[in-house]
């Protein structure tokens, strides 16, 4: 069973604005892709149907064969739980150190402090970042808060995990970095969904890249000609 | 080692028995949460010591004018309760009642339901008194006879029986006349009881102003929170985990001003014991004021912290709508 299914979905905002004109497409558990496209094609409205901050105008997205039209707003923190969001302004919080920032998805879930403190630790460790935990994310450089980032999109193992423009604002260097640790996610049968406009990036990781254009699902597949 | 094998048993006997233990884990971790987040808020509170005391006096003030208008009216039902002794029965004589009919008609009145005590006061006692406090004693001596008329004077034990016993006693023989002198007790009484619904108008105002500051100030601690709201909710925090907090804020700036308004009223009373005390040296009364006391603080800290709650309440419900995840 597929995990992730957009099944002819359209979302029109009440501007009327189509931000997405019947997307179909099926993701695997453990497959990693890339969301590609111009800024507007609808990367973005795409994720935040997968994150449920927006709802599809008409089709149907089936995570895991659930059809998410179907669950009502107050079960939807629970759906966000399963799934991991990477962003590309990463969401930290500067009032907290990196290991609290890390720990808030685990605290939201409820789970008790000797469970927080393995878990945050094992996440800050797979980042490379198991010796920051006591700073401030405010001290650390761009990469290392997107490791943050991505600690914390990870921590409480979720089955799919979701990128927005994860390295815009990283060097090439760096970029190649949080990209090799998404694959590692992929290689624990996290299903990893990355969007990104970084073609030279995602050309060289030799994976599925689906490129989206005004809204329309343009290309899907892994050899990808480029612009 | 032992304790490792424990732990590892632990969770396997977990994964046999599922669900409960889980609901139980989870159960913890809510409480802790809830005790961490009673923590966290009155912390913040304390971190910004100004904009938290003006609110709590705010606060303070607006339950303490109630409260003391109510402890004023409690205060002067009792004095009023001191004198109910006050309401007492004049029965006038016919003139020339003979000595022996008076005695049957004060043993008739002693018989009566409802009297507590009855005393005789002659034509010569009543014109004795006169002469001492009126100081128009003088005048009396002008006068061939006394023309004040042998009386009795009889006690209620309860000021609602004495219209009642006044129509009987009407109807005994040899009573010229029956005086009752309740008006200005029932006055008082009309006056407490717009003061009681004084003190409901003017605590239901200031109740809603409560509410009102409550609300502004939990509006603005959500506004510098915004940030973190968006990414808790992100995280999959529910609507109940993102109000918590707030809720508990608005709770206990309820009951921090409730506690003020509790010393600012024990200090009220203090400062008016001494006026008081003179005054009813004056009137040779026993009344003291009476405070609040523990029944009356604890109601005060529970209408407080009830108050704040609601203000939390509804500034969250309106706010936190508007604040989602982008």
């Amino acid at each position: 069973m597929s995990m992730i299914r957009f099944d002819n979905l359209s979302k029109r905002y009440e501007s009327g604005y189509e931000a997405l004109r019947s997307v179909s497409f099926e993701m695997d558990a453990g497959e990693m892709a890339f969301l590609t496209g111009h800024s507007g094609a609808g990367k973005s409205t795409l994720l935040k149907l997968l994150m449920l901050i927006e709802r599809p105008t008409s089709g149907n997205l089936l995570i895991n064969g659930k059809n998410l039209n179907r669950l009502p707003d107050a079960k939807v923190p629970f759906y966000r739980r399963q799934v991991g969001v990477v962003f590309q302004n990463h969401q930290l919080l500067f009032d907290r150190s990196v290991f609290d920032n890390v720990a808030l998805p685990l605290q939201v879930a409820g789970y008790s402090q000797g469970d927080i403190g393995r878990r945050v630790r094992a996440a800050l460790d797979s980042v490379g970042l198991l010796d920051r935990e006591k700073a401030n994310p405010i001290a650390l450089s761009g990469g290392e808060q997107q490791r943050v980032g991505i600690a914390r999109a990870v921590v409480h193992k979720p089955k799919i995990l979701l990128a927005d423009e994860p390295t815009g604002n990283l060097d090439p260097q760096l970029s190649a970095e949080i990209m090799a640790l998404f694959k590692r996610f992929q290689d624990v049968g996290v299903t990893v969904l990355v969007a990104s406009h970084d073609i030279n990036l995602i050309n060289r990781m030799n994976m599925r890249i689906m490129r989206l254009n005004q809204g329309e699902m343009e290309q899907d597949g892994v050899s990808y000609g480029g612009y | 080692m032992a304790a490792t094998n424990s732990k590892s048993r632990d969770s396997a006997q977990r994964g046999a028995r599922g669900q409960v233990l889980s609901r139980l884990d989870r159960w913890h971790s809510y409480r802790q949460h809830h005790r961490a987040t009673l923590k966290s808020s009155t912390v913040k509170i304390l971190r910004e010591p100004l904009q938290s005391l003006l609110t709590v006096l705010v606060i303070a003030i607006a339950l303490t004018l109630p409260a003391a208008l109510y402890l004023g009216v409690e205060n002067i039902r009792q004095l009023s309760g001191g004198v109910d002794a006050s309401a007492q029965i004049s029965v006038f004589v016919k003139k020339g009642a003979r000595e022996s009919a008076l005695e049957a008609l004060g043993e008739k009145l002693e018989s009566l339901s409802g009297v507590a005590s009855v005393s005789y006061i002659s034509a010569q006692m009543a014109v004795d008194e006169f002469e001492a406090l009126s100081g128009f004693g003088s005048a009396l001596e002008y006068l061939d006879e006394n023309p004040l008329p042998d009386s009795f004077l009889v006690q209620p034990l309860l000021v609602s029986d004495a219209p009642r016993l006044v129509t009987e006693i009407r109807q005994l023989n040899l009573v010229d006349d029956v005086q009752l002198d309740l008006e200005w007790l029932q006055r008082l009484d009309a006056l407490l009881d717009m003061g009681r619904k004084l003190v409901l108008a003017l605590g239901a105002a200031l109740g809603l102003g409560v509410i009102l500051v409550v609300g502004n100030t939990i509006r603005l601690a959500i506004q510098s929170r915004r940030d973190e709201i968006t990414v808790v909710k992100l995280v999959g925090g529910t609507d109940a985990y993102v109000r918590r907090p707030f809720l508990y804020s608005g709770l206990l700036f309820g009951i921090f001003g409730a506690m003020v308004a509790a010393l600012m009223l024990t200090a009220l009373r203090f400062w008016l014991a001494g006026p008081v005390d003179k005054l009813a040296l004056l009137y040779q009364s026993q009344f003291s004021i009476t405070g609040l006391g523990l029944g009356g603080v604890i109601t005060l800290l529970l209408i407080g912290g009830t108050i704040g709650l609601i203000g939390a309440w509804l500034a969250v419900g309106q706010h936190l709508r508007n604040i989602k995840p982008r």
